[in-house]
C-alpha cells in the first residue's frame, strides 16, 4: 500500500481550521457581489466538471476564498473498479481550482455500469476493505493528493458485516494514509438508526487522521412505528449534533468544520449564522485547551 | 443458513433494488432490526429517483413548463427506468429524453414536445461544454489554400433541426410570455438552428436551410471546397464570416496535411 507523502492541505491556499460553508448555486451571486466574511467554501466536485458559467463563477470565488472539493461520484467502494474517465475529470478540476482539501465517501455509487445517484452502504468485510483501499490508493496516486474519506449516513446494515464501521474507517486510513472527514451529523444519524453509541464512534477514530468535520441538519421519518433518521441536509444542525460536535472538538482539536445545506437551501445569512455558531465553539474549545495546558 | 454474497454480487443486488425496483436479491442480506428491509432499501431508491428527476428538471425547464409538474415527473420516472445514468456527472444525464418523449404515448398529442426537448438538450450541452478559445483569425489568414481548410466547431456549438418552431416555443415558455406562445403557428415550417455559447450565455439563432446544411458539412469536418460542393450556399462567404466572428469554430487544419496547424 502506498502512503502518499503529500500533505492533506496543499493547493494554492490551505483550508483554515475554522468554520466554512457548503457553497450551492443559489448563493454564487450573493457571494460574488457581497464577499461575505466566510472562512472557506466547499463545493460538490461533480457540479464543476465542465466549462461555462458555473465553473467560471467558482474561479472568481476561488480567488478570494480557500476551497475544498467534495466528491460524491468516485464510488470508492465499488467492486467494479473506478470510472477512470470520471477520475480524469476530477483530476482536471483539482488542477483547475487547486483546492486546499479533496474529499470523498466511504460508500459505493455504481453497479452494473449504472450510476445510483446516492452513497450506498458497504458491507463491513475484509473483501470490501481490500476494494476500498485499492481504490483510495489509486485515486491518491493519480490525483497526487491525500484524500479525506467521509463516514456516510446509513439506513441499513448487512448481515454478513464483521467489524463496526469505525474500525473499518480507521483501517482504511491506516492502510492508505488517507485522512478522515468526520461527519458528526452522519455519526449521529447512523448511531440512532442502528443503536450505536455515537461517543464511542468518535472515540474510536484515530484523532491525527481527522482533517475535516461536517455538520448538517437531518430529518425524521416514521416507518411502521419506528423512526429512521434521514440525512437530508435540509434544516439547521440538531441540538444533539451540536453536543456531539463539542465532543469531537475536544477529541480532535481544531479542524476545518463545514456547514452543509442541500435541500430547501436557505438565505446565505442562515448558513453564516450556523457557521458562526460552529466558530464560537471552535474558539471556546481553543480557550479551554489553553487553560488546561 | 444464508451464504454471504461476494461484494460484486451484493452491489449488483443493491443496484437492482435502487435502479430497477427489484429488491428480491438484496433483501436477504439486509438486517431488519425493526424495519422492513424493503423500506430501508426504499430510502436509497427515493434518493436515486428524486436526484435524477431533479437533474432532468434542470436540463429541460421549458418541457417542464409545457407539460406541468405531474406529467413531467411521470415522464421522467419512465425515462429513468429505461435509460438510467452511466456517469456520476449528472449534467451529462438525459441526452435521450427527447427521443424518449417522441415514443412516450401520453406525450403523443404534443407533437412539438420532442423538438423543444432536443433544443433544450443542445442548450444544456452548450452551457456545460468545455471552455475553448475561438479560432485565431490571424492564423487562419495565413492558411496557404483556404479551400482546403477543415474547421473544428467550438465545443459548445451544435446544430438543431426541428419540424416545428421549437426556438419560438422555447423562448416564449421560458419568458412566461403566454400571449406570444398562443400566437405561435405550429405549421409555420421547420426551424434550422445553430446553438452556441458566447461568453457565459447560450445563443440560439436561426439559419436558412441552405446555410444550415453548409454549416453541418463544415461542423462534420469537411474541407471548405467539399462542403461547398455538398451543400451549395449562396452566401457561403458571408456566412463563414458570421460563424468566425461569433466564435463558432475553435480550430482548423489543412486537408491533406492533417493535424492542427
Amino acid at each position: 500500500m502506498i502512503s502518499p507523502a503529500a500533505p492533506a492541505r496543499s493547493g494554492r491556499s490551505p483550508v483554515p481550521s475554522a468554520a466554512g460553508i457548503g457553497l450551492r448555486f443559489r448563493h454564487h451571486r450573493a457571494v460574488l457581489e457581497t464577499r461575505p466574511k466566510v472562512a472557506w467554501f466547499e463545493v460538490h466536485t461533480e457540479n464543476y466538471l465542465g466549462g461555462g458559467p458555473t465553473p467560471h463563477c467558482l474561479d472568481a470565488i476561488r480567488r478570494d476564498y480557500p476551497l475544498s472539493l467534495h466528491g460524491t461520484g468516485l464510488s470508492l467502494g465499488g467492486a467494479e473498479g473506478l470510472d477512470l474517465a470520471h477520475l480524469a475529470r476530477v483530476k482536471a478540476a483539482v488542477g483547475r481550482f487547486e483546492p486546499g482539501l479533496v474529499s470523498e465517501h466511504l460508500s459505493f455509487s455504481a453497479a452494473s455500469g449504472v450510476y445510483l445517484a446516492d452513497l450506498l452502504p458497504l458491507p463491513m468485510t475484509d473483501e470490501a476493505l481490500e476494494v476500498v483501499c485499492r481504490n483510495v490508493d489509486r485515486v491518491q496516486t493519480i490525483l497526487k493528493r491525500r484524500l479525506l474519506i467521509e463516514n456516510p449516513s446509513t439506513y441499513l446494515q448487512f448481515r454478513h458485516s464483521t467489524v463496526p464501521e469505525w474500525e473499518f474507517l480507521a483501517a482504511v486510513a491506516a492502510r492508505t494514509g488517507c485522512g478522515i472527514l468526520c461527519d458528526v451529523n452522519n455519526i449521529y444519524v447512523s448511531a440512532c438508526n442502528h443503536g450505536w453509541d455515537p461517543s464511542a464512534y468518535l472515540g474510536a477514530l484515530p484523532a491525527p487522521a481527522v482533517g475535516e468535520i461536517h455538520l448538517a441538519g437531518h430529518a425524521l421519518r416514521e416507518i411502521g412505528g419506528r423512526t429512521l433518521r434521514i440525512d437530508d441536509h435540509g434544516s439547521r444542525v440538531a441540538p444533539e449534533v451540536w453536543a456531539l460536535y463539542a465532543e469531537a472538538l475536544s477529541r480532535f482539536g481544531e479542524v476545518p468544520t463545514l456547514i452543509e445545506w442541500d435541500t430547501d437551501v436557505p438565505l446565505l445569512e442562515v448558513l453564516i449564522e450556523e457557521a458562526e455558531r460552529a466558530q464560537a465553539m471552535i474558539d471556546n474549545d481553543r480557550a479551554h485547551s489553553a487553560l488546561a495546558a | 443458513m444464508l451464504i454471504a454474497p461476494s461484494l460484486p454480487e451484493l452491489q449488483r443486488a443493491l443496484g437492482l433494488a435502487v435502479a430497477r425496483r427489484e429488491d428480491g436479491a438484496a433483501i436477504p442480506h439486509v438486517l431488519a432490526d425493526g424495519i422492513d428491509p424493503a423500506e430501508r432499501l426504499g430510502v436509497y431508491r427515493n434518493t436515486f429517483e428524486s436526484a435524477l428527476v431533479r437533474a432532468l428538471r434542470l436540463s429541460y425547464p421549458a418541457v417542464l413548463r409545457l407539460v406541468g409538474e405531474e406529467f413531467f415527473e411521470a415522464a421522467a420516472r419512465a425515462f429513468i427506468d429505461e435509460d438510467p445514468p452511466r456517469s456520476a456527472c449528472l449534467d451529462d444525464y438525459g441526452a435521450g429524453f427527447a427521443d424518449f418523449l417522441a415514443r412516450f404515448g401520453p406525450a403523443a398529442p404534443l407533437e412539438y414536445l420532442p423538438s423543444v426537448a432536443r433544443l433544450e438538450w443542445a442548450v444544456n450541452r452548450a452551457l456545460h461544454a468545455p471552455d475553448a478559445a475561438p479560432l485565431d483569425l490571424a492564423r487562419l489568414a495565413q492558411a496557404d489554400d483556404p479551400a482546403q481548410v477543415r474547421f473544428s466547431p467550438h465545443p459548445s456549438a451544435s446544430l438543431v433541426r426541428s419540424a416545428f418552431p421549437a426556438d419560438s416555443i422555447w423562448r416564449a415558455v421560458l419568458d412566461e410570455d403566454d400571449a406570444t406562445l398562443a400566437a405561435i403557428d405550429l405549421s409555420s415550417g421547420a426551424a434550422w438552428l445553430v446553438v452556441h455559447r458566447v461568453d457565459d450565455s447560450v445563443e440560439v439563432e436561426r439559419l436558412d436551410e441552405d446555410a444550415w446544411r453548409f454549416t453541418e458539412a463544415l461542423f462534420a469536418g469537411r474541407p471548405l471546397h467539399r462542403a461547398l460542393d455538398e451543400a451549395p450556399c449562396a452566401d457561403a462567404q458571408a456566412l463563414l464570416a458570421v460563424h468566425l466572428a461569433a466564435g463558432r469554430f475553435a480550430d482548423f487544419s489543412l486537408d491533406g496535411i492533417g493535424g492542427t496547424q
